[in-house]
């Protein structure tokens, strides 16, 4: 009964927290926000009184405002457009060519409304909800030393390790692979998960964590992992495997990491954490069948680790 | 001659390293690795915004003991090479 009324909820993701808040209808949370529920904020704990990384307000809306346009990505029958109306940024989702909602950001990226055209079919509005907050994300996260990263991502005996690879090589597939040959491997996300570097005095580490993000998959776990390493995938006729180091480590994950790079403060967020992770993750590239003999190979070079002491 | 807008010079591992990131230059998708000299040249063609190989030359032999006809020559290769990369305009 309660989530009848209720008009905002604050989630947390990967230690960031933000807030939702709508005035689309009844049941809202439940019925577009199923994949959030493990990341909600238990507002009787003690981070009910942190701050919120952004907020969020989602609303259905008769006109949509002109804005410029700078930039459009087109990723498998998915557009975004990028412009602004003066100070604030906009971005605009598109489905085959069908606007599915317009997200309006103030200057910080600390305030955002997403509006929705009257009429938008249930997996429309999830899917313009769902892109809002992933770019919100990974905006707002950039100079938190937070990336948001497009792979797959297992956990193997308390690791995670993350595959990477554009659109089609197989990254769902190798994770797949890892699951079922490699004894010890949980899906800990299929599509979007969040990386985080910390500096602890000398000790510098990094961690990947879940996220409501998964793509096709619903694996949506609030759990998180210390990083074991990177692998970018490449399809081939063999199984071979090599270690990248240096700006060729860096220049493999750089482009499955989301944001707004053409905005020099963002872009300067990304590339500090991203040089930190090039220099301190283990970065392999991996040409491969989509066989057993991949996943096996694969896990005996990267996780050569886990029977020391 | 000027540098297209939207490239950048980043510290990545140590090395310097040009990458695209502006609007218009998103699609760049390479990094080019600069060495010292050409690293320094780039730095002063940032600040310069408009330049000139010979004007580029000068200041190399302003900071470095390179006589002139050296420092022209060793300039037009560095310029020849981020144009065949299209970095300039």
């Amino acid at each position: 009964m309660a989530d009848f009324l209720e008009k905002s909820k604050r989630y947390k993701v990967a230690g960031h927290i933000f807030e939702v808040s709508q005035g689309i209808c009844e049941g809202f949370f439940a019925k577009f926000m199923d994949n959030y529920a493990p990341f909600v904020v238990d507002e009787s704990s003690d981070v009910a009184s942190a701050s919120n990384l952004f907020a969020i307000k989602v609303e259905h809306s008769d006109e949509m405002p002109q804005y410029n346009e700078d930039v459009c990505q087109d990723e498998e029958g998915q557009q975004i457009h990028c412009g602004s109306i003066g100070e604030k940024a906009v971005f605009d989702f598109r489905l085959r060519g069908e606007l599915t909602g317009m997200l309006i950001c103030s200057k910080d990226y600390k305030e955002a409304s997403l509006l929705i055209p009257n009429g938008t079919s249930f997996n429309l509005l999830k899917f313009a909800v769902n892109n809002s907050l992933m770019v919100l994300y990974a905006i707002a996260s950039a100079s938190c030393y937070t990336l948001l990263f497009h792979s797959a991502v297992v956990n193997y005996h308390g690791k995670g390790y993350m595959f990477l690879g554009k659109s089609g090589t197989g990254k769902s597939t190798h994770a797949r692979l890892w699951l079922k040959y490699n004894e010890g491997s949980e899906l800990l996300n299929d599509d979007n998960p969040v990386v985080r570097f910390f500096k602890d005095g000398e000790n510098s580490y990094a961690r990947v964590y879940g996220s409501p993000w998964s793509g096709k998959t619903p694996c949506y776990k609030n759990e998180d992992y210390p990083l074991g390493g990177f692998v970018l995938l490449a399809q081939a006729p063999f199984n071979e495997i090599k270690r990248l180091r240096g700006v060729m480590a860096y220049a493999a994950i750089v482009p499955h990491i989301s944001g707004k790079r053409w905005e020099s403060v963002i872009a300067d967020g990304l590339h500090k954490t991203e040089n930190l992770l090039a220099m301190n993750v283990p970065i392999w590239h991996l040409d491969c069948l989509p066989d057993e003999g991949a996943a096996k190979l694969c896990v005996a070079n990267i996780a050569q680790d886990k029977k020391e002491p | 001659m000027r540098i297209k807008k939207g490239f950048v010079l980043r510290e990545v591992c140590g090395e310097q390293v040009i990458m695209g990131e502006g609007v218009g230059a998103l699609d760049f998708g390479k990094l080019l690795c600069l060495n010292e000299t050409a690293a320094w040249l780039w730095k002063r063609a940032e600040e310069a915004g408009d330049w000139t190989v010979e004007s580029l030359a000068e200041a190399l032999c302003g900071e470095y003991d390179v006589d002139s006809a050296r420092a022209l020559a060793d300039v037009k290769n560095i310029v020849a090479e981020w144009q065949k990369v299209n970095v300039l305009e």
